[in-house]
Parts: structure tokens; sequence; C-alpha cells
């Protein structure tokens, strides 16, 4: 089973890597892909690049090479999309935006579901507050990096809010129309196929999400302290 | 290139993040602050709801949920009258600039995002073409403040002479939509024009000053060691340039350097002096602002007090 149905705006279904990355609303539509020099402009400005094996300017080869193998190469994950490589690329490619494609494509297959499940929870908090939030495991990291006064911090954010003539809380009226839209869209559906860890393989979700994740939170399990 | 003087001051739809909501709220009631003092016209809008932009980078929410929540926050704008979306997130900036020209261009996407709205009973939410521009209706908040600079001059009461600062411009304002930029996208100078003519002594150009902050969304999260190693790279680079305050015009670049230099100094065993503003707070101060009831400094991370107390702030 794929989750194609839900992404078929960012994953047109095409015969080939490029055709999808140059048809998907992700990607402008003045995509330079075929114009690639390789010259590596991309990878120079590239802060993956810097710090761990990713290279913008490999990626964009194998796409071009329709080398499907690189769903699966876990250097897809690091891009920070950052987009320097589309401000200076030459050619008007923009590997950030191709990126965002080849995730989409693996996500459909199932690949990097885990990832996916530690932000899951934005979902149903947009749907319900209108607003978006740092995910709980995410909170419960930032907990264990920033320690009690970011904790209490968080738990006087409704005084200080007041204190500087802010509304109470950024819970957004917006009536039930941000839930409707995400039913609309298809979102839901594709909630459940993340939380099942995809072709119904649940227990992916217990997986780490990547070697320095280890200690670390991956997906929801107890409450923050902090209340958020 | 976008003209400083297209920038509107009236009809400003001052959008709410949900980061700068969470995190930093001062950064929301100190631009408020300034846009009251250098007369703009700008309205918060409760019915406006997040971007999307934290879901979407972390590839949970697909393109069409980004496009359909940012048509229907296009509405909200459009019927309270305020139709220019002024961002205090480079990321809301970027998103929404996008979905924009994406509803403008794609006539399937816009049709589809329609027939939801229809399906679900909200006709008023339907988007024709051309209904936003994507180059005329969509701002970030510092550009509304540069094309104040000569009004905050005037007003200021607050003179950062003798202070070394430095700029960080977002990533998303600059590096997305590169050809609609206030000045020359390899180069931005934005915070720099201002702080400067607040006294402050800025130092425009400083190694890696185009780097981003080190977020990367999910990268701070799933890849936390490359996440903070590029975040170190930034910080060591304002210290050998001497930079005693940062600037910035981002509620994710803001966690970045505020809450996570201290992480550094004890995971990396090094030590900076650098404290962090948004360039709003930095704005509002040297207009007279209070530092915790309107600029928020007490939800910082890095504290400000010894910065503020030399500068003459308290
Ligand atoms: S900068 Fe552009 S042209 Fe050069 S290698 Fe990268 S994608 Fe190709
Ligand atoms: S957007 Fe991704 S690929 Fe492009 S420069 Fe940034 S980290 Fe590298």
């Amino acid at each position: 089973m794929m989750l194609i149905h839900v992404n078929k705006y960012d994953t047109p279904e095409c015969e080939t890597l490029a055709e999808t990355a140059k048809k998907s609303i992700r990607t402008p539509d003045s995509l330079g892909l075929d114009r690639c020099i390789q010259c590596g402009a991309c990878t120079a400005s590239c802060p993956a690049a810097r710090f761990t094996d990713y290279s913008p300017r490999q990626l964009v080869k194998r796409v071009l090479e329709n080398d499907r193998s690189v769903l699966e190469d876990e250097s897809i994950w690091s891009c920070f999309y950052c987009y320097s490589c589309n401000l200076r690329c030459p050619r008007n490619n923009s590997p950030v935006t191709i990126v965002q494609v080849l995730r989409q494509m693996a996500i459909n297959e199932g690949i990097g579901l885990e990832r996916l499940a530690y932000f899951v929870e934005i979902g149903e908090y947009l749907a319900e507050n209108g607003a978006s939030k740092i995910p709980g495991p995410g909170v419960r990291n930032m907990e264990r990096d920033l320690g009690e006064s970011w904790i209490e911090f968080k738990r006087d954010l409704e005084s200080i809010r007041a204190e500087l003539g802010l509304k109470p809380r950024d819970i957004r009226d917006t009536g039930s129309e941000v839930r409707a839209i995400l039913e609309g869209t298809g979102f839901f559906e594709r909630e459940k196929w993340i939380r099942a860890g995809g072709r119904g393989n649940v227990s992916a979700l217990s997986h780490s999400a990547s070697p320095e994740t280890v200690n670390r939170e991956t997906a929801s399990h107890e409450t923050p302290q902090c209340g958020v | 290139m976008k003209p400083i003087e297209n920038v509107p001051d009236r009809k400003l739809l001052l959008f709410k993040s949900c980061m700068v909501s969470q995190e930093y709220p001062g950064i929301e009631s100190a631009t408020g602050y300034a846009f009251d003092r250098l007369g703009v016209d700008y309205f918060v809008n409760e019915e406006q709801s997040c971007c999307t932009g934290i879901g979407h980078y972390t590839d949970l929410f697909e393109g069409l949920t980004t496009a359909a929540i940012a048509a229907r926050n296009f509405a909200v704008a459009r019927r309270c009258g305020y139709p220019n979306i002024t961002c205090l997130c480079s990321t809301c900036y970027a998103v929404n600039k996008e979905a924009c020209e994406l509803l403008n261009t794609n006539a399937e996407v816009r049709e589809k995002v329609n027939s939801i709205f229809r399906e679900q009973g909200m006709d008023d939410l339907v988007y024709e073409k051309g209904d936003m521009d994507p180059r005329s209706n969509f701002y970030h908040a510092v550009e509304v403040l540069l094309s104040k600079v000569d009004l905050i001059r005037e007003n200021k009461q607050l003179d950062f002479s003798g202070v070394k600062a430095a700029a960080h411009h977002a990533c998303h304002y600059y590096k997305v939509k590169y050809q609609d930029v206030v000045g020359n996208p390899e180069n931005p100078q934005l915070i720099d024009d201002i702080a400067a003519a607040c006294g402050a002594d800025m130092v425009r150009w400083y190694e890696d000053r185009t780097l981003t902050c080190g977020m990367g969304f999910s990268q701070l999260h799933l890849n936390r060691n490359t996440s903070l190693q590029v975040t170190k790279a930034k910080l060591d680079s304002l210290k050998n340039a001497g930079v005693e305050l940062m600037l910035h015009m981002c509620p994710n670049c803001h966690i970045q350097y505020d809450r996570y230099q201290p992480v550094i100094e004890k995971e990396f065993g090094v030590e900076y002096d650098t404290v962090h503003m948004n360039i709003g707070q930095f704005v509002a101060l040297a207009l007279g602002a209070d530092p915790y009831e309107v600029c928020g400094f007490q939800t910082h991370s890095v504290p400000l007090e010894g910065f503020l107390e030399r500068i003459g702030a308290l």
C-alpha cells in the first residue's frame, strides 16, 4: 500500500524522479534541474555538507540518473531547508526543494515515518487550536537541554503574556475551519499512516530515529513537566 | 529587488507566529509598540491560524494542506481590510508568499483548495486568482521598520553608541524568494541599517554571516549534534569579531542562538559574551520601551541585565 493518494501534488506519479521533482508543487515552475552543471556551488554553501557526508550536488546527480535508491539514503534527512543552495545555484536549480520531494516520495513508501512520528501531534494541535507547537518529544528534549529556568518560564507563560498586554493563550479563534481543511485535504489519513508506521508496521515507531537520538525522546510517551 | 519605498505602512495584518507567541512573546509586543510610535496602521486578527511552517518543513504536512491553510488566512486578511500580511517569523513570510504564488499560478491546486472549501460549507474562503499578490501583499516586520528608519533615528530615546553589534538575517527571508528582498540577497543589510541609525557600531560582515542558524526544523530535534555544530560555528565567528549584541528577525533563529548558547557553552566547553535580541525588541528599546513590560526580556535564556545596565536601559 502506498500513501500517494493524499500526496499527489507533492509527488505526482511520473516515469522518472526528475519528472516528479519538476511537476511537484514543492518545487518552483522555473526549476533548472536539467540545467545543473554539477558545479558544486550548492554543496559549497551547504551547512549539512560541512558537518556530514551529505552532498546536494550528488543528490541532484542521482535524481538526474533516476537512481531510486536515493529514497532510501539516510542523507536525504540531513538537509536543514536553509535554502542556501536555492540562493546560490547559478542554474536556477533548487536542491532544497528537490530534497523535499524526495522525502515525500520516501514517506509514500513508508520510509522515515519514525521521524515524522516525533512531530505528528502538531496536526491535531493545529486542528484544535489554530496554532502549532513544539511537539511533546521536542518539549521533553528541550526540558533536558535547557533545564529548570526554561521549564519555569513555560509555566509562567500566561502571566508574562498578560504583563506584555497580549491575549492569554496562543489559541486562535479559527472556529472549526482549520479542522475542516485538514479533513478535506486528507491530512488525517496521512496522520493515521504515520502513527501506524506505514504498511501497518506499528513496530517501526519504536526504532530510534538516528544514532544521535539515543537517550533522547523519539515519540510521545510522558507528559512534559512544563505542562505544554 | 524589493524597493523600500514600496513597503506600505497601512493595512498591515501583523501575522501572529506560534514560536513568537510560545517562546518570545516580547517580539510581538515590542513590534506593536514600535509600530504604534512610528505611525504604522496594523491589526492583529485572532481568526488567523498558524502558517503550518513547522509542520510543513518537518515534512509532516503536504503542500496541499499548507496551501489551503494559507488561502484561509488570505481570506481572513482580506475580510478584515488588512490584506498586507506582515510577519514576525521568516518562515511564515516564505510559506505565505510561496502559497500565494502557487494559488495564483496553479489552477489545479486552486480548484482543489476551493472545492474543499465548498464541500465543507466555507464558500467565503474561496480564493480567486490574483486575490493576493505575492510581491505586494507580503512583508516581514523588519522591512516596515527599515522603511521608518529616519523616524526611528529622530525619535530614539536610547543611544547604542559604542555597542558592537552584528546581524543574522533569517534564511527564509532572503534565500527562498531571493529576487524579492530589500537590498542584495548575498549581503542583506536591513537589520544593520536600522541598528546603525540607533548608534550601534555594526560589524557588517563577519565570517559565516550567511550561514543558517542551525535549527533546520527537524535537525535540532533529530540530528542535534550537527544542528549545534552549525550554531557554534556562527557563535565562534561572532566571538572572533568581538560582537556583544546579536540581532535577529525570526523566533526560530532566536531559539537556536539564545536558548542554545548556554547549552553549547556547556557541551563544547566554550564561553560566549554575546547577548541576543530581535530587531523589533531593539527598536522598541531604542524608542523608550520597558525592557520587561514591553520587550519581554524575562523570557530569554541568555541574561541581558548586564548589557541593559551598561547602555542605561535599566
Ligand atoms: S549549484 Fe546548481 S548547478 Fe551547481 S551543482 Fe548545485 S544544483 Fe547543480
Ligand atoms: S537547503 Fe539543504 S541542501 Fe540546501 S544548502 Fe541548506 S542544508 Fe544544504
